[in-house]
């Protein structure tokens, strides 16, 4: 329901996991919440993720998101660089 | 970290696609022993991409490699390679992926991709889509380690959602 607070894990990877010096981390969020406002949340608690901006993407549950997908209670968000594989 | 409640419907050749191999691990790929685990008697073609460490970087030295995986996530969505081949070339007998992570040496293999068909044409095709969407939708990542320091290497960004 609208209003409700949620809380949702969040898994950093990468130069984004190096530059905020934490791998894994909760966030609370007030419902109706999406990745985006999660990654504002986040950025906030680690500023040093700002330059990730632009690049960034994102995954929910270990499927790919874009910034405006809901998120849910108990969801995972990962958030992480274009990745380098191979 | 909580398990996330996916529902996943059967791919169209879960069938076959259940022979496939998707794996991510630490220790050394076995190369020889991944190709023997996906070869059958209807492969008349048995196509091998290695990956393995460079020792070099536009001129600038490489002493090794760290490779960092979203482990979950990535076999997810090297399964979901294995289901685009086999809408693209149905000949496709066998798709076998192994990626490592963790620290690697220079020469070591860094990921493996083996395609098996009944003819060649279609294992070779196969193969290298196989590795061109790995760079693109798998969740891994390499930092390159140099004589004097270390870098992240920058990945292109993909159109997210495709």
């Amino acid at each position: 329901m609208n209003g409700d607070k949620i809380k949702i894990n969040a898994l950093l990877f990468g130069a984004c996991r190096e530059a905020a010096g934490v791998g894994e981390l909760s966030c609370d969020l007030t419902s109706p919440a999406d990745v985006a406002g999660a990654w504002n949340e986040i950025k906030t608690r680690f500023p040093n993720l700002e330059k990730f901006e632009r690049s960034a993407l994102f995954a929910v549950n270990e499927e790919h998101a874009r910034k405006d997908q809901p998120l849910e209670d108990g969801d995972t968000l990962a958030v992480f660089p274009p990745v380098s594989g191979g | 970290m909580t398990t996330p409640s996916l529902t996943v419907g059967l791919p169209p050749h879960a069938a076959i696609n259940c022979m496939d191999i998707f794996e991510i691990t630490r220790e050394p790929i076995d190369k020889l022993g991944l190709e023997k685990r996906l070869l059958t008697g209807a492969a008349g073609a048995v196509v091998t991409f290695d990956g393995v460490v460079r020792d070099n970087t536009k001129g600038r030295r490489v002493v090794s490699l760290q490779y960092e995986a979203y482990e979950p996530m990535a076999v997810k969505e090297m399964r979901r390679i294995g289901d685009e081949i086999r809408e693209r070339w149905p000949d496709v007998e066998r798709v076998g992926v192994i990626h490592r992570f963790g620290p690697l040496k220079i020469s070591e293999s860094s990921v493996v991709i083996v395609v098996t068909s009944p003819h060649r044409r279609v294992a070779f095709e196969a193969c290298r889509y196989a590795i061109d969407r790995l760079k693109q939708t798998v969740p891994i990542w390499k930092k390159e380690i140099f004589e004097d320091g270390e870098e992240w290497v920058e990945g292109q960004s993909p159109e997210v959602g495709q």
